[in-house]
């Protein structure tokens, strides 16, 4: 029991940091700010792309013209889901959602490395507990602000229609599951690339530069070498293609895939923060 | 008793200059330590090993039988690390109230906790403002609470006065004499002044090497008096200290302070007859202390 006790602190202090996270998200001004930009930026999606593009998956001629274009891709499922705002609302966040991490999960230590914040941390928690805490801390913040945003395109559903099905609520739960596990890699990278920097900028740039690069050498070996092109279907959103001719829970199917590509960036990580001299 | 802090064979490279070499000392649990050097003697290297924030390339150094970063020193060993910063998003009280938490408190207890090392460093006022509406000296003073929090039995404060007005760094000095009964503490300085006020062993590191390590006690006081004249010419005071009995060497150690050496055993109260002298010569003095000071035991050894 006495040797379980420092492991149990360490998991305390794992959920006080990500809670510590979340506060920083809705007690402090840097988090107002952040909040602030999510709202705007959800109205001009919703008023704009996500209204429009519900008008129109609802015009039966644009239903066929564009059920031809995603079964051509095999994504004719995009249609099939409840209401045309969840459908809408689906591609756009499976695109932007994981760049939109490449951002807002980008100083999960960096800045705390640079200003020595992180000094004060290590005099009473583990390196493992920081990071793995500051992750699940950006996670639950995602999650949190992905549910909002679903919870905005039902009401502007319900608004259209009046009511909501119980299959709208349904899949509205399935597609917030679906994109945090689609953000879950993108959040560990950061994490691993926070380690590696001394700012939020930094780690944006190491996390594209550096992601390009390895894409950059696979394409030019692969070149060479075709059957180094297999290695394409394990870089991170490989599975979206595939999520997206899915419909439904079977859409988690391939959840995998970014559940591996998460531990592996968070094995990194947290090899590289072990070793970090602060 | 098992040493506090123990270093075995200590040496840290960053490329390839040798910052610790080879550094052996150990030291028990007590009077504050101070640890001294000029620049670039390893001084903040040393305390970052100390503190886990870097680890040695060779050798071995414990902390209360542990080694620096390990969990079962959080909470055991406060620290006061050069140039850190608070997060200049939370207020004061938040952010020690978190670390209180951290060190297994309670909500409840935690927020007592940082009002209490908030109210120590005279900062209580300031609980719900940010780190960044404090002036040097105060966060300086908070760094220092963060360190107090709990009940740490080390504390380890790396240059707590530097930057500071004269006030300020005299605050630190009465609040570090007052929690020295609780817990050790190891303080690293340029100021020899009041290392020399507050400390009971010194750690002297020069160029990556441990020179001297050396406990600050009444034995080495006994038989040295120091005197700051306000004026006076130095041949004649000179002199004239050399024919004051008991005394058997005499030197200026810079303008109007000087050294001297007496038999202890012999003549006890050579000190009134330094006094007597003065008097009589009509020179007015600023201090006669028993001892050398820190300065001139260091750097007596240190220059052979």
């Amino acid at each position: 029991m006495a040797a379980l006790a420092p492991a149990l602190n360490q998991v305390r202090n794992l959920w006080l940091i990500s809670r510590f996270e979340i506060l920083r998200l809705f007690a402090s001004p840097r988090g107002w700010f952040a909040l602030t930009a999510f709202v705007i930026i959800w109205y001009v999606l919703l008023r704009y792309p996500i209204f429009q593009a519900s008008a129109g998956i609802q015009d039966p001629e644009i239903q066929r013209i564009l059920g031809g274009m995603f079964g051509m891709a095999g994504m004719y499922n995009i249609l099939n889901w409840p209401l045309p705002e969840l459908s809408a609302y689906w591609v756009m966040c499976v695109v932007l959602l994981p760049i939109c991490t490449l951002f807002f999960a980008a100083d999960q230590t960096s800045s705390d490395r640079a200003r020595g914040t992180l000094r004060y941390l290590m005099l009473r928690t583990s390196r493992d507990s920081v990071f793995f805490g500051r992750f699940l801390g950006q996670m639950l913040i995602q999650s949190i602000l992905i549910s909002l945003s679903i919870a905005a395109t039902l009401a502007m559903a319900w608004w259209r229609l009046g009511s909501l099905s119980a299959g709208a609520l349904e899949a509205a739960v399935i597609m917030v599951i679906n994109l945090v596990i689609i953000i879950a890699p993108y959040t560990a990278l950061m994490a691993m690339c926070s380690v590696l920097v001394k700012s939020s900028r930094m780690a944006i740039s190491l996390a594209v530069v550096g992601s390009g690069i390895v894409l950059g050498l696979l394409g030019w070996a692969a070149w060479y070498l075709p059957v180094l092109q297999e290695l394409m279907a394990f870089v991170p959103s490989a599975q979206i293609p595939q999520v997206l001719s899915q419909h439904g829970w079977s859409t988690l199917q391939f959840s995998g895939l970014p559940l591996a590509q998460t531990a592996v960036f968070l094995l990194i990580g947290r090899q590289i923060m072990q070793g970090k001299s602060l | 008793m098992s040493a506090l802090i123990q270093a075995t064979n200590l040496s840290k490279s960053f490329g390839s200059k040798l910052v610790l070499d080879n550094i052996n000392f150990e030291v028990a649990a007590g009077e504050p330590i101070a640890l001294i050097g000029p620049n670039g003697a390893g001084k903040t290297t040393l305390f970052s090993i100390m503190c886990g924030y870097l680890k040695p390339d060779t050798g071995d150094l414990k902390l209360l039988g542990q080694t620096p970063g390990s969990s079962a020193l959080f909470g055991k060993v406060g620290a006061l690390p050069q140039d850190a910063l608070f997060d200049p998003n939370f207020s004061l009280l938040n952010q020690l109230s978190f670390y209180a938490q951290l060190q297994g408190m309670n909500k409840a207890q935690a927020h007592a906790d940082a009002m209490r090392v908030l109210t120590l460093v005279d900062l209580a006022d300031c609980a719900k403002q940010k780190a960044t509406s404090l002036s040097h000296g105060m966060k300086k003073r908070l760094s220092i609470a963060q360190a107090l929090l709990g009940e740490p039995e080390l504390v380890l404060l790396d240059e707590p006065t530097a930057g500071l007005d004269p006030m300020n760094a005299l605050q630190i000095r009465q609040l570090i004499a007052k929690m020295a009964e609780q817990a050790t503490f190891v303080i690293s300085s340029h100021n020899l002044f009041e290392l020399e006020k507050l400390c009971g062993t010194i750690l002297y590191l020069e160029h990556g090497k441990l020179v001297q390590q050396r406990t600050l006690t009444t034995k080495i006081h006994q038989g040295f008096l120091t005197l700051t004249l306000e004026q006076g010419d130095a041949t004649q005071v000179l002199k004239e200290l050399a024919l004051v009995s008991g005394v058997h060497k005499v030197d200026s150690a810079q303008k109007n302070e000087y050294l001297i050496w007496f038999d202890a055993d012999l003549a006890p109260d050579t000190d009134l007859a330094v006094l007597q002298m003065l008097r009589t010569h009509g020179w007015r003095y600023k201090s006669l202390q028993h001892g050398q000071s820190l300065e001139q035991q260091l750097f007596a050894v240190a220059n052979g």
